[in-house]
């Protein structure tokens, strides 16, 4: 896709295994984009974070030394962040329900769960590029708001454990 | 007590401004983009199934290791479909969703079950005809062997 609007963006890719890595980059290529960099575990692309400015991050879940959940806090919550702003995808075949809660507290900005499809990856890149979303800091959080949709007049009780703490810190 | 704040996308750095955005997901739903994308895949479905081949011997190795056994599974059931090995990843799917029911319902789960498991992916892994009847035959009766393990437990009082 030569001439693509997409080939200004740089992303970094963080996956351990190497044949899913390059499946990731091959899949940016198809798009237009060029600039890619890539880290086996989360140590490493925090490193990377901090010499290459990147505008997107697709990471995988389950990696050592460092995971994808514990990259995704560094990024969002540690003092020497390069961009605790940019977006985090989270890509993986983990799919229960505490570890996507825990991935979202981390600050993560989309889910999508193996298989890999382009029309997946490409549709949530394209939301996270026409809907960013407001972030959201507090004491016990600081990352893109967890609620999908809100509803500023909302007069109802509170439904989510720990509403009233978000609001109050 | 502190206020939590909110930081709209206008007062944190975009990574390209709204016409860019737009023009970017216009390119990325297109139907050409979606082409590229799913030949890149295709393209690396050999590569990919190798991979599946090594998940599966490490899956293997892991008999006993229930942790393990866990991970693997996980990582096969995307991996395996998206190398094209759809049975294959059927059956690890199935071993993950009978983990996370023991789970939920605070269960050891039978080694039985997971061996069954994992010599049905194994063989489906390394099988010629991989997504054939024979597999969708096996996906079913291991699906109908969860069910009434999971059962069984819920019944007990």
């Amino acid at each position: 896709m030569a001439g693509s609007a997409l080939e200004v963006l740089r992303v970094l890719v963080v996956e351990d295994n190497k044949h899913m890595r390059s499946l990731l980059r091959s899949l940016l290529n198809s798009i237009g984009i060029r600039e890619i960099h890539e880290a086996a575990n989360g140590t490493v692309a925090l490193d990377i974070l901090r010499e290459k400015p990147c505008d997107l991050v697709l990471s995988d879940l389950a990696m050592l030394p460092m995971d994808g959940i514990d990259f995704t806090r560094d990024v969002r919550r540690s003092p020497r962040s390069a961009n605790p702003f940019v977006p985090v995808i989270m890509i993986t075949g983990h799919t229960e329900r505490h570890k996507v809660e825990a991935a979202r507290d981390a600050g993560v900005t989309e889910f999508i769960a193996k298989p890999i499809t382009a029309q997946g990856l490409f549709a949530r890149i394209a939301e996270i590029l026409e809907r960013p979303r407001a972030f959201v800091r507090c004491e016990s959080y600081f990352g893109p708001d967890r609620r999908r949709k809100a509803q500023e007049n909302y007069t109802g009780p509170w439904r989510r454990h720990g509403d009233r703490y978000d609001l109050q810190v | 007590m502190r206020k939590k704040q909110v930081i709209p996308p206008d007062d944190y750095p975009q990574m390209v401004s709204k016409s860019d955005a737009a023009k970017m997901a216009r390119t990325l739903r297109s139907p050409e983009a979606a082409a590229r994308g799913a030949h890149a895949i295709r393209s690396h479905g050999p590569k990919l199934r190798l991979a599946v081949h090594d998940y599966v011997r490490e899956l293997e190795n892991a008999a006993g290791d229930l942790r393990l056994v866990f991970e693997k599974a996980h990582e096969l059931r995307g991996f395996a479909e998206t190398a094209g090995l759809r049975a294959t990843g059927r059956i690890a799917g199935g071993l993950c969703r009978y983990f996370d029911e023991m789970e939920n319902l605070r269960a050891q789960p039978d080694k039985a079950v997971i061996a069954l498991h994992v010599s049905a992916l194994a063989r489906a892994a390394r099988a010629k005809d991989e997504a054939g009847r024979m597999s969708d035959a096996v996906v079913k009766e291991l699906a109908a062997l969860v069910a009434h393990k999971l059962a069984e437990i819920k019944a007990a009082p």
